[in-house]
Order: C-alpha cells, then sequence, then structure tokens
C-alpha cells in the first residue's frame, strides 16, 4: 500500500507535497512563473524608468490592463468553463464610467474605481441573469450579443461622445502625489492592482468555492445531487468577473485619457480570449504573459506591417496546434517535473 | 414504525407518454427497498421524481414526515436524501480524492466558503474513511476517469454517501458489473443497512439481487405499481410472473 506521503506522483494540479523535513516552503511551478511575471515586470520598468522611455512604459500599462481583462476571461472561461465572447461589455462599461467620473465629478483615483466597481457588480448581475441560464455555444452566443447591444447604443449616444467617446479625460490622482499622468508611478499602480486581483483568485481557487467551480465546468449536473446549487456559484463568479473586467476598464481612461466605443467592440472581447488560450486557459498567470506578449506583438509588429492581425493569427494556431494548453499551461508541469527532479537529487545526496 | 419515505398517488407525463402513474409506496427506516420492473415500466422516472431530478405532475413526496415534492436536489440532500447514479456519474477530470472532497464539503455547510481548503478538517476527516471504506486509498491521487469501471461504480456510491446521508437512493448500482464485482457490492449495500442503519430505495435490473438483498420490493409495469411486499410475496404474485413473461423469479 502506497501512502500519499511516500509516493512520488504528481497531482494534477502539478502540487509538490512538502514534507515535514524541509525547512523551506517549497514553491510550485505555477509559483515560480508568478514570480517570474512579477519580477520581470518589475524589471522592465526600472529599466524603463532608467531610459526614460514613455512609450513603452505606457504601452506595457496597457498590457496589464488588459491583462485583467484576460483574468476575468480565465475565471468564466477556466474555471466555470463558460466562454464569454462578450466581456468587453464590462471592460468597456467600467472605462467610460471611470471616465465620466473623473471628467465631471472628481479626479480621485479610488471614487472612480469604486463607482466603477459598483456599477460593474449591478451590470454582472444583470447581466449574468440572462446569461447563465444558457450553456456552451449559447451562453457565448448570448454574452456577445449582449456586448453588441450595448456597445450600439453608446455608439449611438450623443450624451457619451457617439462614436468618437469621451476625450480629455483627466488624469487621475492616486495617493502621495503620484498621479496617473506619471508613466512609471501610473505603471507601478497598475501592476500592484494586477498582482493583487491574481493573488486574490489564486487564493480563492483553493477554498470551497473555487473548487465548486471546478466541479462544475466538469460535470455540473452532478453538483446539485452534493448539495450545493450551481447557479448561484456561476452567477457569482459571472458577478465576479464583470467586476474585474469593469475595474480594469477604469484604469484605461487614466492611462490613455480618453474613451471610445470601440473598447466595447468583438475586437476587445475576441482579443481577451485569444491571451487566455494562447496564455494558458486556467492557469490564472498564463492569461498575463498571454497578454504582455500579444500586446507588445501587436504593437510591435504593428509598426512595421498593417497586416499584424496576421502574425496574431498564425501565432494562435500555431499555439492551439502544438500547445492546446496554452504556454504557461504547457511550461508550469515541464518545469514542475524540473524541480521535483532537482529536488529528489538533492534529497537523494 | 413511520415510513422514511412515503410517495403518494405520483405521477408524471412526458407529452402523451404517462410515464408514472399514480404510484404509491412506503419505505421503512433502516431497511432496503427495492424498485424493480422490466425495461420501460417507469422505474427510472419514479426514482427521477423523488431524487427531485424530474418535478412531478401530480402526487406527493413525504421524506420523514416532511413534504418535499419536487424540491431541488440540492435542498433534498438538506433533508438526508442523497442519490447515485445509473450511469457513473463522477467528476471524471478530478482526483478520486476531489471527487469525495467535494462530496464531503457539504459537512462543513455554514462554516465559510472562502477559508483554505486546509481548514475543511471534518470533510478530510471524511474523506479519509471513505477511501479506506471503498478501498479506494492506493487510487486517491488518480483522476476518477482512469479507474476502472467497477472503481468507478464504488466511487460513485461513495461519493453519494460523503454527506453522511440518512437515505441513500441507488440507481442500478450494479449495472455493468462483473458477478464477482456485483457480489461485493451486495455485501457493500448490506453493510450500510444492517451496520450504519442506513435507508436505502433501490432501482434494479438484476431480480436475483433484489430478492436476496431486499426487505420489501416494489413492481412496476407499464408505469404502474403492479404489486410490493417482501420479496417472497412478490415472487409469488402471478400478476408479477406474468409481467415478466416467465422470467424465473
Amino acid at each position: 500500500m502506497s501512502t500519499p506521503a511516500s509516493s512520488s506522483t504528481i497531482g494534477p494540479r502539478g502540487g509538490a507535497l512538502a514534507t515535514a523535513s524541509s525547512e523551506r516552503p517549497r514553491r510550485s511551478a505555477a509559483t515560480w512563473l508568478a514570480i517570474l511575471f512579477f519580477a520581470g515586470a518589475l524589471l522592465f520598468g526600472g529599466i524603463a524608468l532608467a531610459l526614460g522611455d514613455v512609450f513603452y512604459l505606457r504601452l506595457a500599462t496597457e498590457a496589464l490592463i488588459f491583462g485583467g481583462l484576460a483574468l476575468s476571461v480565465d475565471l468564466l472561461l477556466g474555471r466555470v468553463g463558460l466562454l464569454p465572447l462578450g466581456q468587453a461589455l464590462f471592460f468597456g462599461l467600467g472605462a467610460y464610467v471611470s471616465a465620466l467620473v473623473l471628467k465631471n465629478w472628481s479626479d480621485s483615483f479610488w471614487l472612480a474605481l469604486g463607482v466603477t466597481l459598483a456599477f460593474s457588480a449591478v451590470a454582472g448581475l444583470i447581466g449574468g441573469l440572462i446569461a447563465i441560464r444558457a450553456k456552451g455555444v449559447y451562453f457565448a452566443l448570448i454574452s456577445f450579443g449582449l456586448a453588441q447591444v450595448l456597445s450600439k447604443v453608446v455608439y449611438n449616444t450623443r450624451e457619451l461622445g457617439a462614436s468618437d467617446g469621451i476625450i480629455g479625460v483627466p488624469s487621475a490622482n492616486i495617493m502621495w502625489g503620484v498621479n496617473s499622468a506619471t508613466p512609471s508611478g501610473f505603471f507601478l499602480v497598475v501592476l500592484a492592482f494586477i498582482g493583487a486581483l491574481y493573488l486574490v483568485l489564486r487564493y480563492l481557487m483553493d477554498t470551497p468555492v473555487g473548487r465548486q467551480l471546478d466541479a462544475i465546468r466538469t460535470n455540473e449536473h452532478r453538483v446539485s445531487f452534493l448539495g450545493e446549487d450551481p447557479w448561484r456559484y456561476k452567477l457569482g463568479a459571472f458577478v465576479a468577473a464583470a467586476c474585474i473586467a469593469g475595474c480594469s476598464g477604469a484604469l484605461y481612461p487614466m492611462l490613455r485619457g480618453f474613451v471610445s466605443p470601440e473598447l466595447m467592440f468583438f475586437q476587445v472581447s475576441g482579443n481577451a480570449v485569444i491571451n487566455v488560450i494562447v496564455g494558458g486557459t486556467g492557469t490564472l498567470i498564463g492569461p498575463l504573459y498571454g497578454s504582455a506578449i500579444l500586446t507588445g506583438l501587436r504593437s510591435v509588429v504593428g509598426s512595421f506591417t498593417t497586416h499584424h492581425h496576421i502574425v496574431i493569427g498564425v501565432l494562435f494556431v500555431l499555439v492551439v496546434i502544438l500547445m492546446p494548453r496554452g504556454l504557461i499551461g504547457y511550461a508550469t508541469p515541464a518545469l514542475q517535473r524540473w524541480l521535483d527532479a532537482r529536488r529528489n537529487q538533492k534529497e537523494n545526496r | 414504525m413511520n415510513p422514511i419515505l412515503s410517495v403518494k398517488g405520483i405521477s408524471v407525463q412526458f407529452g402523451a407518454l404517462k410515464a408514472v402513474q399514480d404510484v404509491s409506496f412506503e419505505a421503512q427506516p433502516g431497511k432496503i427497498t427495492a424498485v424493480i420492473g422490466p425495461n420501460g415500466a417507469g422505474k427510472s422516472s419514479l426514482f427521477n421524481l423523488i431524487s427531485g431530478a424530474i418535478r412531478p405532475s401530480s402526487g406527493s413526496v413525504r421524506f420523514d414526515g416532511e413534504d418535499v415534492t419536487g424540491r431541488a436536489p440540492h435542498q433534498l440532500l438538506r433533508y438526508g436524501l442523497s442519490r447515485s447514479f445509473q450511469i457513473t456519474n463522477l467528476f471524471f477530470e478530478l482526483p478520486v480524492r476531489e471527487n469525495l472532497r467535494l462530496a464531503a464539503q457539504f459537512l462543513e455547510q455554514g462554516r465559510g466558503l472562502f477559508r483554505p481548503l486546509a481548514r475543511s478538517q471534518t470533510a478530510a476527516a471524511r474523506v479519509d474513511e471513505l477511501l479506506g471504506q471503498f478501498d479506494l486509498r492506493n487510487k486517491a491521487d488518480e483522476l476518477a476517469g482512469y479507474l476502472s469501471h467497477g472503481e468507478q461504480r464504488r466511487l460513485e456510491i461513495a461519493v453519494s454517501l460523503a454527506s453522511r446521508p440518512r437515505m441513500l437512493l441507488l440507481d442500478e448500482p450494479t449495472q455493468g458489473m462483473s458477478h464477482g464485482d456485483t457480489r461485493e457490492t451486495e455485501s457493500l449495500i448490506r453493510g450500510l443497512s444492517h451496520n450504519h442503519g442506513l435507508s436505502i430505495l433501490l432501482v434494479e435490473h438484476d431480480v436475483d439481487l433484489v430478492m436476496q438483498l431486499s426487505d420489501f420490493v416494489v413492481v412496476m409495469h407499464q408505469g404502474q405499481k403492479l404489486a410490493e411486499g417482501t420479496p417472497a410475496q412478490v415472487r409469488a404474485n402471478p400478476a408479477v410472473q406474468a409481467a415478466y413473461f416467465g422470467e424465473k423469479l
């Protein structure tokens, strides 16, 4: 009889079973990849600041903001198993609410974020009540349809600037004189925001709530026979995803000084899904890598050719064929094997 | 003794098809009650009506004196009524341990859904107990989808029991099992009833198994109750013999 403690099998999450003899806590591959991402981002910020760069710092901030949107897609797609094709609805809504608050009420970062959070939660609740009645393709199409409707309404509303959107949004005051107009300062604020989102989501995934979402993805029907109403969990996840997307969107006008109806268009929703799939669905850190890599590529390739969609499209197809679990979904188990092998070597010595 | 489960005049209709018509029976606590009948007799529909999977058109279901007619499955579990499935219905992409943990989490209700899992010690203890009881300890870290059919059937029952229900509804527990596995399952079910005092209602195709195992048998035929009684009474019933067309009872 093998006991779990002595067996060398790796769980499906690649979780290393820590033994009592170890003094340092052992980090899993997923943790190392997360550390790598955030350390890399800090290093990038430091270099950019030293070189006095603005363009790439702003681009990186934008990548992180879209990373927040990707996290919200991953919560739905990677955990609950719902494919949202209209997540830009909440992202764009957040951007508009934040822009209106900053322009008309106050330049407070926290007020803009707070009002956006409230709006996103309500919109998420309404959208969720409509969308999560359906599953699979139907859910995807309903979420797509909702986003289409709202983007057309905004596009045709003169008070919201119609097709021009809202321009001249003042920069937001964060604290201690840090302002969203400071490229390096705002980069750090957004990085901290995304880092906090990541940590909270990662924590939640190892609580009964998070595991219930996994259960719903694998076999929703059985969940109700285990004493839980899957509907409530799905609605909760949908509202949470709306809030994450909305708050990420709220950062956009602070960075760029404008919002436009394009933020709600399918392009944005579709890119978010691609970022998640290329990065690694269900890995949480993968979508952040995906957003960073693809936002960078779109911009860099876009400066050489207007046909950058072709490059992104080919890359997407290649990743889906060669690494169906995405870059991080592929890298995590490989790194975990390497870490385990190295540890075994050390212990045997 | 008061019945733990009492079904009165229950009916359900799918379009023109009357799947279950005016069926009434009672199940006693701590006993094994079986529903048998030929294919299409309405056994599974009756089962789905009791377990909340479908709503009855008319009639009532009482569990331990409380009216639970048409309650959703997750509500029925709060009363202590759990069910297993004929077609194995597990979380195939999750490990065996996690399948059981999800089910055992019911025991931690109201203790905070946002705590780390390591704090759910009641659930963890229950999972450990079940792994031992169902001889799945050395499969604990395997994905449920990789288990053999017999192991999956065992896990299926273990998952249904994780919440410590008072009554278990078993839908064809030995479906597709080898002879040896069937014998094992039979003694397992008997043990649950005799040693743990669990009330059991099972729907079964295997007439021999039912006759050996059950305290009380309900025979269904064309959506209606044909007969009921102890296995010996049912076996002697000419209407039952006719319905089974000479199948040896």
